[in-house]
C-alpha cells in the first residue's frame, strides 16, 4: 500500500527565517505518527502546510495521493484537523457546530443525524448535544472538536498539540479517545506534541528541532539509541564524582540541577556494583528507563522543556496572549 | 452551493440569537428618528418658509421626510457591521474551521454577504413598526417593492463591509474604520436633511456616495414620490441629478447592481487572500 502521507523536500521560509528546512518523511495508513519538538521547532508550520493552510516555499507533499498545492480541495476532503486553539463557535450548540461541519464537507443529509450521534458517542458527549458550547469546559470543547474532525470520515486526522492547556486527567482521557479511534476507525493520526510522555503512544516519532528532522523511529528504537538506562545520582561532591565516573566507567556525565545523569546498559546489575564501590558519598540514587525526554536531550543536548523558542516565537505568543485578554 | 447556504445560515441564526445586537441595531435609528427628527422638525418647517407657508410646502413634514432615511440608516449600519463577524471569526478561530473545509473562498464570501444582507433587510422591515406613529400610510404593495430594494442596497453595503473586514485582523480596527466611514456616508446621503444648496465639493461626495441613491430609492417608494406635487418633490430633495440629468429609479437600480457587482468581486478577491494562520 502506498503511504498515506508523502513529504519530499518540503520547506517554508518566513522572510529571513527558515521555519522548515527541506524535510522528508512518509506516513503509512493506520499509523499514529508523532511530531515531537520544542516550541518554534517548525511542527505547526509543517502541519499548516500539509493541511493546505500555508503554501510551501519549496518541495512537495501528497496526502491520500493528492498534491497539497495542486489539489487542495481533495486534500481538504481527506483530512480532519484539530488545531491548537479552539475553533468552535461558542455561541452555537454542539449539535449546530457539528451540523455546520457536515454542510461544509458535503456530508449527505440523510446520514448526518447518524454520523453526529456516532462521533458524539465516541467522545462521550451524547448527552451534551443541545448545549451551547460556551458552557463547556476546556476538555469538553477539545472532545467536541475531535468529534467534529471525524464527521466527514477523514483518512488522516491532524492533531496539533491536542492536550495543551488541559489538566492531566483530561489529557489522559483525550488520549484514550484517540487510541479508541485508531482501533475502531483505522484512521491515520498525525499529531504534534511537546509532551514527551504523550509521544510514547505513537507508532513512530519524528523529532524536529530548528526546522529539521533530527530523528525518525519507533519510540522503542529511539530510546535504545540513547544507550541503555538512565542513572541519576546526587552526591556530597558532584564535581569529584563526575570526574570519577568519567574516568572509571567511561561514561558521558551531565551535571544539572545538582544531579548527575548518565546512561548505562543493564542498569540493574550496574547499580549494585556501582553503589558498593563508589568512593564519593552518595545522597540519592535513581535508575529508570530512558524517556523521550532523554532522547531529545541526547539528540540536541537540550531538554525539551527548556523553552528554546526563538525571539519571533516569543513575540508571537505574547501578542496572542494580549489579544486574548483584550477579548474577554 | 450548500456551503454558501451553511455560511449564510450560521450568520442569520446567530443574529436572531443575539438579543443585545437585535436591540442595539434597533435603538440607534429609533433615537435618531425621535430625538433628531422630532427635535429638528420645527426648525426645518421654519426654514422651509415658516409655519404660515402657503401652498404645497405646507405638506412638508420633517419626520416623514426623515423616515426613509432612517430605514436607509438601519439597513446601512446593519449590513456594514455584519462584516464584523468575519473579523470576529478570525479572532476566535472559527475562520480556520471554515478555511480548512473544502468550501471555496468565493462561496464563503458570498455566503457572508448574503447573511449580512438578509439580516439588514430584516432590520429595515423592523423600522416599519414606526409607520403608524408618524402618520405615514404604507400598504403591502409598498413593502413588497421595498424588500428587493433593501436587499440590493444591503448587498452593496455588506460587500463593502467584507472588503474592509478582509484586510483587517482585529475587531477594534474594524469598528474604528467603520465609524469613520459611517458618519460622512450617512450625512452626505440625504437621509437627515434635503441635499440642496451645498458647496460644490460636498456635492461631488454626495453623488459618489452609494448611500445617496439608496436613500433616494427608499424615499421614492415610501413617500410615493410619483403622487407628489413638483414643488414638494423639490423641497424633499427628490430631484437628484447628476450632470443636470435627473436620475430615474431604474437608473438607480442599475447603479446599485453595478456597485454590488464591483464590490462583491473586490471583496471576494481580497478575502481569498486570507491565510488561515
Amino acid at each position: 500500500m502506498d503511504p498515506i502521507i508523502e513529504v519530499k523536500g518540503l520547506k517554508k521560509d518566513f522572510k529571513q527565517f527558515e521555519a522548515v528546512k527541506e524535510v522528508d518523511f512518509s506516513v503509512e495508513q493506520g499509523e499514529i505518527f508523532g511530531f515531537l519538538g520544542p516550541n518554534g521547532a517548525g511542527k505547526s508550520t509543517t502541519i499548516n502546510m500539509l493541511s493546505t493552510m500555508l503554501k510551501p516555499t519549496g518541495g512537495e507533499a501528497r496526502i491520500n495521493g493528492f498534491d497539497i498545492v495542486k489539489s487542495r480541495n481533495d486534500v481538504r476532503n481527506s483530512i480532519g484537523i484539530i488545531f491548537q486553539e479552539t475553533t468552535l463557535d461558542d455561541k452555537l450548540t454542539a449539535n449546530e457546530n457539528l451540523m455546520l461541519h457536515c454542510k461544509f464537507y458535503g456530508v449527505d443529509p440523510s446520514i448526518r443525524e447518524e454520523r453526529i450521534r456516532e462521533v458524539l458517542h465516541i467522545v462521550d458527549l451524547a448527552d451534551k448535544r443541545k448545549q451551547i458550547v460556551e458552557t463547556f469546559s476546556g476538555g469538553m470543547k477539545r472532545r467536541l472538536e475531535i468529534a467534529r474532525g471525524l464527521l466527514h470520515y477523514p483518512k488522516v486526522l491532524f492533531l496539533d498539540e491536542p492536550t495543551v492547556g488541559l489538566d492531566p486527567q483530561t489529557r489522559s482521557h483525550i488520549w484514550e479517545y484517540i487510541l479508541k479511534l485508531k482501533e475502531k476507525a483505522g484512521i491515520t493520526i498525525f499529531l504534534t506534541t511537546h509532551y514527551m510522555d504523550e509521544a510514547e503512544i505513537c507508532d513512530r516519532i519524528a523529532v524536529m528541532d530548528h526546522g529539521e528532522l533530527i530523528a525518525l523511529d519507533t519510540p522503542y528504537e529511539l530510546k535504545n539509541k540513547v544507550g541503555g538506562d538512565v542513572v541519576e545520582i546526587s552526591t556530597s561532591d558532584n564535581e569529584a564524582a563526575q570526574a570519577k565516573i568519567e574516568q572509571n566507567y567511561e561514561r558521558n556525565v551531565k551535571n544539572k540541577d545538582n544531579r548527575l545523569t548518565f546512561h548505562v546498559t543493564k542498569g540493574d546489575e550496574f547499580l549494585v556494583q556501582f553503589v558498593r564501590e563508589f568512593e564519593v558519598p552518595l545522597h540519592s540514587v535513581n535508575l529508570r528507563r530512558p524517556t523521550l525526554n532523554d532522547v531529545f536531550l541526547h539528540l540536541t543536548g537540550r531538554e525539551i522543556r527548556e523553552e528554546t523558542a526563538s525571539q519571533k516565537e516569543i513575540m508571537k505568543r505574547n501578542m496572542k496572549m494580549s489579544m486574548r485578554k483584550g477579548r474577554r | 452551493m450548500a456551503g454558501i447556504v451553511a455560511i449564510w445560515q450560521r450568520d442569520v441564526l446567530k443574529f436572531f440569537r443575539d438579543r443585545a445586537r437585535l436591540v442595539g441595531s434597533f435603538a440607534m435609528p429609533f433615537m435618531f428618528l425621535i430625538l433628531f427628527g422630532s427635535g429638528m422638525s420645527g426648525a426645518m418647517k421654519a426654514m422651509m418658509g415658516g409655519t404660515g407657508a402657503s401652498g404645497p410646502l405646507r405638506d412638508f413634514d420633517f419626520v416623514e421626510f426623515m423616515f426613509p432615511g432612517i430605514v436607509g440608516m438601519a439597513v446601512f449600519t446593519t449590513s456594514i457591521f455584519s462584516a464584523l463577524s468575519v473579523v470576529q471569526d478570525k479572532e476566535f478561530g472559527y475562520m480556520r474551521e471554515i478555511l480548512v473545509s473544502p468550501i471555496s473562498r468565493m462561496s464563503i464570501a458570498i455566503g457572508k454577504v448574503l447573511g449580512g444582507s438578509t439580516v439588514a433587510v430584516f432590520q429595515g422591515l423592523l423600522m416599519m413598526i414606526f409607520v403608524p406613529f408618524i402618520g405615514l400610510e404604507i400598504n403591502l404593495s409598498i413593502i413588497l417593492r421595498l424588500i428587493p430594494v433593501m436587499f440590493l442596497v444591503a448587498f452593496v453595503i455588506s460587500s463593502i463591509g467584507l472588503l474592509i473586514a478582509s484586510t483587517l485582523k482585529t475587531s477594534q480596527a474594524f469598528q474604528m474604520v467603520i465609524q469613520i466611514l459611517i458618519f460622512p456616508m450617512l450625512f452626505l446621503s440625504g437621509a437627515f436633511f434635503p441635499l440642496s444648496g451645498m458647496p460644490a465639493w460636498m456635492n461631488v461626495l454626495v453623488k459618489i456616495n452609494p448611500l445617496t441613491y439608496a436613500v433616494d430609492m427608499f424615499k421614492k417608494i415610501i413617500l410615493q414620490a410619483d403622487q407628489m406635487t413638483p414643488a414638494l418633490k423639490e423641497a424633499m430633495g427628490l430631484n437628484l441629478s447628476v450632470f443636470n440629468h435627473t436620475i430615474t429609479f431604474t437608473e438607480e437600480v442599475l447603479f446599485m447592481v453595478a456597485a454590488g457587482l464591483i464590490f462583491i468581486i473586490l471583496a471576494t478577491v481580497s478575502f481569498s487572500r486570507t491565510e488561515a494562520t
